[in-house]
């Protein structure tokens, strides 16, 4: 496997009280959308904030692009979309994006007709020379995310990029990132819709607390981490107390989400899911469907970070709060 | 250096692109030519006639000589004698109150034989505020009394008018061995602007910083640019860019003023205020010590700016600083009456105050060399180490949000990695 385009090692930020971030490590390979998940104060933004040098860590490091240098020194190959957007409101939609493509060491010129290219492609080409405060909130969003991607930056990180956006936008967006992969770039993205990051992502490391609680693709994930699930749909309305005998079998059925006219299984480890079915049909049960169903990341997060997401809301939220 | 220039170039555009530049460009050689303009229409106005009752009570016959010679010095008094009785006559008072008062008469002059014993007179009426009119009324009565007096003693009349001569005394500023055609308040007027535009410009273009600072923190645009930009780099570029716009501005002002400077000799405006010359070497003087004082001011409010999160609790923060520019500027009148006093020298070289001292006082009197060295090198250095502490500050704060740190956590912001 080639080297990792951002290589995080052991990064660590304490704050008064608290450890917002604790001897964290990532691996992001080149071409892929990596997906870092955890519920609200998990030190999503904390890690990307570190990872672009805007605040230091206080021990552990960062490597970017397999070479020396921090996010600044790289900063033309790297495009970044803050949780806390804000543009300048009383400038021009265009000199806004012309100005921050400058600061990333385009040439005016070419910062003009890429900014114009890109207000086309997003729908916003009649907006260019109103102020960004005459803008909606969502169309302010994709002026970022164009500001983000102007450059054309092999390595973009977005901090939950889809907050806040309405789901035409948001598809906008999903498509502009996977057209963006598709090209061989790295987009590493944060969120706590794991929907989103079901679809898009083809890594993941999920962190609650600060801590990493797991990591890899996301199929390996799903088979290390969600188990074994089959979907049964019953013909005649519960499929009576014979069906019942055999989910009951904790050596076949681990935990029967029982809808009544539909069940969820997650199968016993070692457990094997043909053995259920024979002994289902074996009881007279009759059935409409058995399907054998990966879990979704939903709920692998949910069973992973429930209860630190429950401890983590019960502090509060400093994670914003940048101190040196 | 390239991106430094891409922030220097927006704080530039878009502060020139906004109204409040342009009314601000235009309005001060408005306000200049109106000044000029004012003084030119009060030169060309009659000076308006007045009816003066002289209250005799002498015994000697200088009520009357008086009340002619009064009126034929001051063609436009015009001057009655009323005669009365040496004891005070309530009731002529009275009456002639209610004259003045019907403004038939703007005022009288009460005078008796000690006025030629010991010089006392007095006059009542509604124009004793007009420091012309009392002006002359004091002159033409101190000289009747004093020719009278000698012509008491004996002494020819005519002998009296000859010695009798009007004394002008002409003030001009030396600089350096050589007239400046300059005059006392002319010299005054120059130190008054130049305090007044210094302490406003800086103020201004520093407030200036401090709200683009804060803009960039309180819209949170500051973590994209703090990315890709060095914030020395940033703060650098708005200093620079908001610098840049204060030099067009004061440039479009001082050309007006040199240029306003030339009207007095072409439409000789006569009599009371001129505008004053304003020779290079003070705008040379004047330009250098702006700028200077503004990079000075510039960091010291970007450091305000970045240590607050909102735009009130900044204004609250930069009340100190604004007292600390106060200072040199109401010391100006000290500075301009005695320009070589160990007040005037202090504020050459306190790089806090010089900023306006110096320019005040070099309008007012040439500074030695020594001195003028000092201050400058002071000042420099004292500008690249604010400007250190005020970038170790920026860095830090403006990534902060929250309450504004106290002194301890400053110092510990400015010794941070």
């Amino acid at each position: 496997m080639s080297q990792p385009i951002i290589a995080v090692d052991r990064i660590t930020k304490r704050y008064a009280g608290h450890t917002a971030v604790d001897a964290l490590s990532l691996s992001v390979p080149p071409g892929v959308i990596y997906g870092l998940l955890g519920p609200n104060g998990a030190g999503k933004t904390t890690t990307i904030r570190m990872i672009m040098n805007i605040i230091v860590p206080d021990s552990g490091s960062v490597r970017l692009f397999d070479t020396t240098g921090t996010g600044r020194d790289h900063s033309a190959r790297i495009g970044f979309l803050p949780e806390e957007r804000g543009l300048y409101p009383k400038m021009r939609v265009l000199d806004v994006l012309i100005f921050l493509a400058e600061t990333k060491g385009v040439e005016r010129r070419a910062a003009r007709a890429k900014a114009t290219e890109w207000l086309e492609r997003l729908g916003l080409a009649d907006w260019r020379l109103r102020k960004v405060s005459e803008l909606s909130k969502g169309m302010q969003q994709k002026v970022q995310f164009i500001s983000t991607m102007l450059h054309e930056p092999d390595l973009v990180l977005l901090d939950e990029p889809f907050s806040g956006l309405d789901p035409v936008n948001s598809q906008v967006l999903r498509d502009t990132v996977v057209d963006w992969r598709r090209r061989g770039k790295t987009i590493l993205l944060s969120t706590h819709i794991m929907e989103h990051a079901e679809k898009l992502c083809d890594h993941v490391t999920i962190i609650a607390r600060g801590k990493k609680l797991v990591d890899g693709p996301l199929s390996t994930v799903k088979q290390q981490h969600g188990g074994k699930h089959v979907t049964v749909v019953f013909d005649d309305g519960g499929g009576g107390s014979a069906a019942a005998g055999v989910l009951a079998d904790r050596k076949l059925v681990a935990k029967t989400d029982d809808y009544g006219q539909y069940a969820e299984l997650e199968l016993a480890a070692g457990a094997d899911h043909q053995e259920i079915l024979r002994r289902l049909v074996g009881a007279g049960v009759r059935l409409n469907k058995f399907e054998l169903v990966e879990p979704t990341l939903n709920k692998i997060f949910i069973d992973l970070v429930g209860p630190e997401a429950a401890h983590a809301a019960a502090v509060p939220q400093v994670e914003g709060v940048a101190r040196a | 250096m390239r991106k430094t220039f891409a922030v220097i170039r927006r704080e530039f555009v878009e502060r020139v692109r906004t109204r409040w530049f342009w009314v601000g460009t235009i309005l001060g050689p408005l306000l200049m030519v109106g000044l000029i303009g004012v003084q030119i229409l009060l030169a060309g106005r009659k000076v308006g006639e007045r009816h003066i009752a002289v209250v005799d009570a002498t015994t000697t016959g200088f009520g009357r000589a008086l009340t002619s010679q009064l009126g034929a010095a001051v063609t436009r008094f015009h001057v009655v004698r009323v005669p009365t009785t040496p004891v005070p006559d309530s009731l002529l008072a009275d009456s002639l109150l209610g004259e003045v008062e019907a403004k038939r008469l703007d005022g009288f002059l009460l005078v008796g034989d000690s006025t030629l014993e010991f010089g006392t007179a007095e006059y009542r009426g509604s124009n004793v505020s007009s420091v012309a009119d009392m002006e002359q009324l004091e002159g033409t009565l101190r000289r009747l009394v004093f020719a009278a007096r000698l012509e008491r003693r004996g002494i020819d009349t005519l002998l009296v008018q000859q010695a009798e001569i009007r004394i002008q005394l002409a003030t001009h500023k030396v600089s350096g061995r050589k007239l400046t055609g300059e005059s006392g308040v002319q010299s005054f007027m120059t130190g008054f602007g130049m305090a007044i535009l210094l302490f406003v410009a800086i103020l201004l273009y520093g407030v200036n910083v401090m709200s683009s600072v804060l803009e960039e923190k309180t819209t949170k645009i500051v973590e994209v640019l703090i990315s890709s930009l060095q914030p020395f780099e940033l703060m650098l570029g708005k200093v620079v860019g908001v610098g840049a716009v204060g030099i067009v501005q004061l440039t479009v002002w001082l050309v007006s003023a040199k240029l306003l400077s030339g009207v007095r000799t072409s439409a000789g405006v006569p009599g009371g205020f001129q505008f004053p010359q304003i020779p290079t070497t003070t705008l040379v003087i004047f330009v250098l010590y702006f700028l200077l004082g503004y990079f000075l001011y510039a960091a010291i409010y970007a450091a305000v700016g970045a240590m607050s999160s909102t735009e009130a609790e900044a204004r609250q923060a930069q009340v100190p600083v604004q007292l600390l520019l106060m200072i040199p500027y109401v010391s100006f009148f000290g500075i301009l009456n005695d320009p070589n006093s160990s007040l005037a020298v202090w504020m050459t070289l306190i790089p806090f105050w010089s900023p306006i001292a110096t320019p005040v006082r070099w309008g007012a009197s040439p500074i030695p060399v020594v001195e003028l060295v000092a201050s400058l090198v002071i000042l420099l250095v004292t500008v690249i180490v604010v400007t250190w502490l005020a970038s170790r500050i920026y860095r830090v704060g403006i990534l902060m949000t929250g309450k504004r740190p106290n002194i301890k956590e400053l110092i510990r912001w400015v010794r941070a990695g």
